[in-house]
């Protein structure tokens, strides 16, 4: 062989090898500059870059991530169906138990920032049936825990989180809210001391009034009573003071959970803005 | 040696036809790319994506897939925009200028003033007269009589048309002043003049209650009683006529908004007439 055959074969493998390289780098530039943007915060550019990623990519090679970056990015711009149905995705390209768990566990959170949390529940039933993932149990039952806070169901919170070793924060902070709470049958039945009921729920103004108004049918009613006028009596006594005293009964449950509506909102707003853990 | 670089080159040769250098934004491939968002009912990044390809193409389909893109994101004012700029002359013409008749009609909710296009094929004469006849439900008087203004839509939605268009010309009010007048002779009539018999009946008794309470103690010589019924009593009467009067308006009020809503989601469910555009399959 001369010695020019073997500077063109030469030159033709560095051309041939340097066009293979730069092909496996344009998906990979195309997938990196989509996470950088990602990274960035840039979620809307983000989504567009890694969809032309896929819609160019037949390899599959960047689906589960694409996919993933993409439902993550539609979450944090509260796109929760289009995550939703991005995380599908990212499920169903999973190459491995930890990105079909990871996958699933964000389409259960969705769930849960929705409220939707029945089906949050089924899908973790599902989660912990799958012997795959019996090695993740403390996961499933933290965002077990997560799906009964915002069920407003604070016992069964507190319950779930005590069975994950090292979360004494969420238990300490769901019973605390626990203990917070009016009982509204308590309430209603205070009332029957017209006044007491609001009294119990800290709407005091409210159970002045309260006692004025059946203070004053009341007195009206007796009187006319008193007086032999019966029919004075029976139509104050039923129209006016029954109205009054029933509707203070009704009035005092409903403050008390009217309260409870206020302090599940006050605690949901601490965890979103001070609790420093893993959150929906 | 030889060998050595026949097989390589020949392995190299092998796999270049699989991973050619690939650019992702070359005009055709932002054009697919851009059909393929737009298909995905993806519109603002098709619409992005389909700029970044403005005028290298020449193809007025892309002008009406960002007519449709922004009319279906609810920008009408920018899809009659990107109209401006399609050729008369274009075979997308006709479609396009009855997609803006219908973002004509919900930016103004007005009745439509165009004129009919000699270009127009059978369907789309339908969905022109049918576009602008419905929008003369946005008018004040009727234009043509009932039967003429049924007779240019289907038969499936004649019973619905119908309704709308005797809510419109022919509305069930109330009238306020009726209202307030029932009341202040017989307390609850306004109301259920209104038809909120359960509220009439209430303040029937409620003012009959005091009235009598007032009357018995005014017989029974407790007179600061009495007032207190009277007073009571007279805050309850007044109070039921501005009620029946305020239920009235309000009544009023609650048929404008159901004919505007029936119309609006009516005209919503048959994508305001227009014909089906398949540019995905």
């Amino acid at each position: 062989m001369t010695s020019v055959i073997k500077i063109f074969l030469v030159v033709v493998f560095f051309v041939f090898s340097g066009t293979i390289l730069i092909a496996q780098n344009s998906f990979e530039e195309q997938f990196n500059l989509a996470k950088k943007l990602y990274d960035q915060e840039n979620y809307f550019d983000a989504v567009t870059e890694f969809k032309r990623l896929l819609y160019f990519s037949d390899k599959g090679v960047y689906n589960f991530e694409s996919n993933f970056l993409i439902g993550l990015s539609y979450k944090n711009g509260n796109k929760f169906s289009d995550a939703l149905q991005y995380f599908t995705l990212s499920d169903l390209s999973s190459t491995t138990s930890d990105e079909a768990f990871e996958s699933r566990l964000e389409i259960i959170k969705i769930n849960i920032l929705r409220r939707t949390t029945e089906r949050a529940f089924v899908l973790l039933d599902s989660l912990q049936n799958t012997a795959k993932f019996s090695n993740r149990i403390d996961e499933i039952n933290y965002w077990r825990g997560w799906a009964y806070i915002f069920s407003d169901d604070w016992d069964k919170a507190s319950a779930t989180f005590s069975k994950i070793q090292n979360e004494n924060q969420l238990v300490v902070f769901c019973d605390s809210i626990k203990s917070d709470f009016y009982n509204p049958q308590l309430a209603k039945y205070l009332s029957i001391l017209p006044g007491a009921g609001q009294f119990y729920t800290g709407e005091y103004v409210s159970g002045f009034i309260s006692i004025g108004w059946n203070v004053l049918w009341g007195y009206l009613t007796i009187n006319a009573f008193i007086e032999d006028r019966v029919l004075d009596g029976v139509l104050i006594g039923s129209l006016l003071w029954w109205r009054f005293y029933s509707g203070n009964i009704q009035n005092a449950e409903k403050f008390a959970l009217e309260k409870n509506l206020e302090i599940t909102n006050s605690a949901l707003r601490y965890l979103q803005n001070h609790f420093n853990g893993k959150k929906p | 040696m030889r060998k050595i670089f026949v097989i390589t080159f020949l392995i190299q040769l092998l796999a270049f036809p699989q991973s050619t250098s690939f650019d992702f934004h070359s005009p055709q491939n932002i054009k697919l790319f851009a059909d393929h968002l737009f298909c995905e009912s993806d519109y603002l990044r098709a619409i992005e994506e389909y700029a970044l390809i403005d005028g290298q193409f020449v193809n007025d389909t892309i002008d009406f897939k960002i007519m449709l893109s922004y009319s279906n994101l609810g920008l009408f004012k920018l899809s009659n925009e990107v109209f401006k700029r399609i050729n008369n002359g274009s075979i997308i013409y006709p479609d396009s200028y009855l997609l803006s008749m219908k973002n004509e009609l919900v930016i103004k909710s007005t009745p439509l003033e165009y004129s009919i296009l000699s270009s127009f094929n059978l369907s789309q004469q339908k969905s022109f007269n049918r576009l602008v006849s419905v929008s003369t439900l946005y008018g004040e008087k009727p234009v043509v009589t009932k039967n003429d203004f049924l007779s240019v839509f289907s038969a499936e939605d004649h019973d619905i048309i119908s309704h709308l268009y005797d809510y419109k010309f022919d509305p069930p009010y109330k009238s306020p002043t009726l209202a307030g007048i029932f009341s202040a002779i017989i307390p609850g009539s306004g109301k259920m003049y209104v038809g909120e018999w359960g509220d009439g009946i209430t303040g029937l008794l409620v003012t009959g209650l005091f009235a009598f309470l007032a009357y018995d103690n005014f017989k029974a010589d407790h007179t600061a009683r009495a007032w207190l019924f009277t007073g009571v009593g007279a805050f309850f009467y007044a109070g039921n006529i501005y009620g029946s009067i305020a239920s009235a308006q309000i009544f009023n009020a609650k048929i404008d908004f159901e004919f505007s809503n029936g119309l609006k989601v009516f005209l919503e469910n048959k994508n305001y007439f227009l014909p089906e555009y398949d540019f995905c399959n």
